[in-house]
């Protein structure tokens, strides 16, 4: 670990978060995102003023069309790619940033609809490669789903079981989501109704996917010593790491698993893989509640070995019996995650991060929570602390 | 044969693959029956998907090697939901993942198999489609032992 790295360790935080999300079928991307950062700034108890960065990932307008709109001039602007896997580097770009005095306070804003500007993950399918996901339309591999398919099947085959020991993660996560009045799925699921659900791409069915809405969400990131003095305690950025990619880190996919040209090994982390323990100063036995990219259930699986909470094939088992739902040993998604609460593009995961750390989730509150990871199977990760 | 970046073919309602200058010559031998990657002219392994430098020595020379067309399924999925009409009549429809002999790994699909005969590990061959006048996709069937 560098010195900076031990410099940065609980030296920023969140200060104010702001979620909308739901179907908003009379609003613009924009709207919704304005929308998000006005909750945010109140949340925070700051003031537009107070804010001197900011980082847009949107499917809607562009960050100089947002800050037009909010009437605020920024000395720190960035705009990044609105996938999932990307949150987490936004999130440690404006602690950085903000480490680094670039800026006093960054707002991260985002705003989405699900319809208004077409199927955007299927335009996707025509990039020079083809899709993120694998998709590869002409011979019928479409929609980011694929993906998560792939990899679910070829880790049943390499470890045993199948699609039903996808169900306590759907099931977990709906029970969470009854406690969340903001979520979108909220009726009650059994194992049974789950395995009722139909097919969409054998082994996944509806329910191993998560429900696409209509959302905006803001996220302000400050100095430890500034969130301090916010309305709200600050959650601290103790530790992180940043997405690891390459040929044996496929999309939707833990290394190991032989999607696409991806070596064939039982995978297990290593010291590096697990830097942001380090810089934390902590183990995963610490964490207290876990957040993970949820956006297709396996991807629980994947994210479960990626940081060791259990060996290479054992996440199957290590789902059953309530042990990752509130009260359990280890609590995942407390929300509903993105298969109940809903998809705002995983910024809604982070903004639950930090109200559990608040003790502010009322019924699904994580009892006595201090740390918290946000963690995905491409090791992508932000360690909070209260 | 030319480059295509036509994503639908209005007569069939059927999606197309997107041909960029620098892999006519992998659609020039599908076109001829024939299943040809490129292969490193430094470290002699063949390497997917088409790219400018061999992705395992970083060589930038290779040359377009006629593959045995050889391999065993690696991987399949099943498709339920049909993303546009074309699909309709075809779900349930498979996508498998095919490894070649030589050891690159393929997404395409099994031809002349019923989906729940498809199994990991069974052994596949070459095979070719035409879905346009121009346009010929490389697919698999069970190989004929």
């Amino acid at each position: 670990m560098t010195e900076v790295a031990r410099a940065l360790r609980d030296r920023t935080a969140v200060c104010g978060v702001g979620l909308r999300i739901g179907n908003f079928p009379d609003r613009t991307p924009l709207s919704l995102a304005v929308d998000a950062y006005q909750a945010a700034l109140e949340d925070a108890g700051m003031k537009r003023e107070d804010v001197d960065g900011i980082i847009v990932l949107s499917f809607g307008s562009d960050y100089d069309r947002f800050l037009e709109a909010v009437g605020t001039d920024v000395r720190y602007a960035y705009q990044g790619w609105s996938h999932g896997r990307f949150i987490a580097p936004m999130l440690q770009q404006a602690a950085m940033v903000v480490a680094a005095g670039m800026a006093k306070a960054v707002a991260i804003v985002h705003g989405r609809r699900r319809r208004a500007y077409g199927q955007t993950a299927d335009q996707e399918m025509w990039r020079q490669g083809l899709g993120p996901h694998g998709e590869t339309p002409a011979y019928g591999a479409l929609g980011p789903v694929f993906g998560a398919a792939v990899a679910a099947q070829r880790y049943f085959h390499m470890y045993g079981g199948g699609n039903e020991d996808l169900a306590p993660i759907a099931v977990a996560f709906r029970r969470h989501a009854r406690l969340n009045p903001v979520a979108v799925r909220r009726d009650p699921m059994t194992k049974e109704d789950y395995l009722k659900s139909r097919w969409i791409i054998e082994p996944l069915r509806l329910f191993d996917c998560c429900q696409n809405n209509d959302g905006g969400a803001c996220l302000i990131i400050t100095s430890a010593e500034r969130a301090r003095d916010c309305r709200k305690p600050p959650v601290y950025i103790s530790g992180m790491q940043g997405v690891h990619a390459g040929r044996q880190f496929h999309n939707l996919t833990l290394p190991g698993l032989g999607v696409a040209q991806q070596e064939v090994y039982k995978y297990r982390p290593t010291r590096e893989d697990l830097y942001a323990y380090e810089m934390a100063g902590i183990t995963n036995k610490d964490v207290d509640f876990l957040i993970t990219y949820d956006a297709f259930s396996p991807l629980v699986l994947f994210g479960l070995e990626r940081f060791g909470f259990c060996g290479p094939g054992e996440a199957r088992e290590f789902v059953k019996n309530g042990r990752i739902e509130l009260g359990g040993e280890l609590p995942v998604n407390t929300s509903g995650g993105l298969l109940s609460e809903g998809h705002v593009v995983g910024w809604n995961l982070f903004i639950e991060a930090v109200r559990q750390l608040r003790h502010e989730c009322g019924e699904r509150q994580v009892k006595d929570a201090g740390i918290c990871q946000y963690g995905s199977f491409l090791g992508e990760t932000v360690i909070f602390r209260r | 044969m030319q480059p295509s970046f036509k994503m639908i073919d209005e007569k069939t309602g059927r999606y197309l693959p997107f041909i960029y200058p620098e892999e006519l010559a992998f659609w020039e031998a599908a076109r001829e029956r024939k299943l040809k990657l490129q292969r490193c002219s430094s470290c002699r392994k063949a390497w997917y998907p088409i790219g400018p430098a061999c992705p395992h020595c970083f060589s930038t020379k290779f040359e377009w090697q006629l593959m045995s067309g050889r391999g065993k399924l690696h991987n399949y999925v099943i498709y339920h939901k049909a993303w546009t009409p074309w699909f309709e009549k075809r779900v349930p429809y498979a996508v498998v993942q095919v490894q070649l002999e030589e050891g690159p790994r393929l997404t395409t699909n099994l031809l002349d198999c019923p989906v729940e005969k498809i199994r990991i590990g069974m052994p596949v061959e070459a095979a070719f489609e035409d879905i346009t006048g121009e346009i010929t996709l490389v697919q698999f069937r069970p190989a004929a032992r």
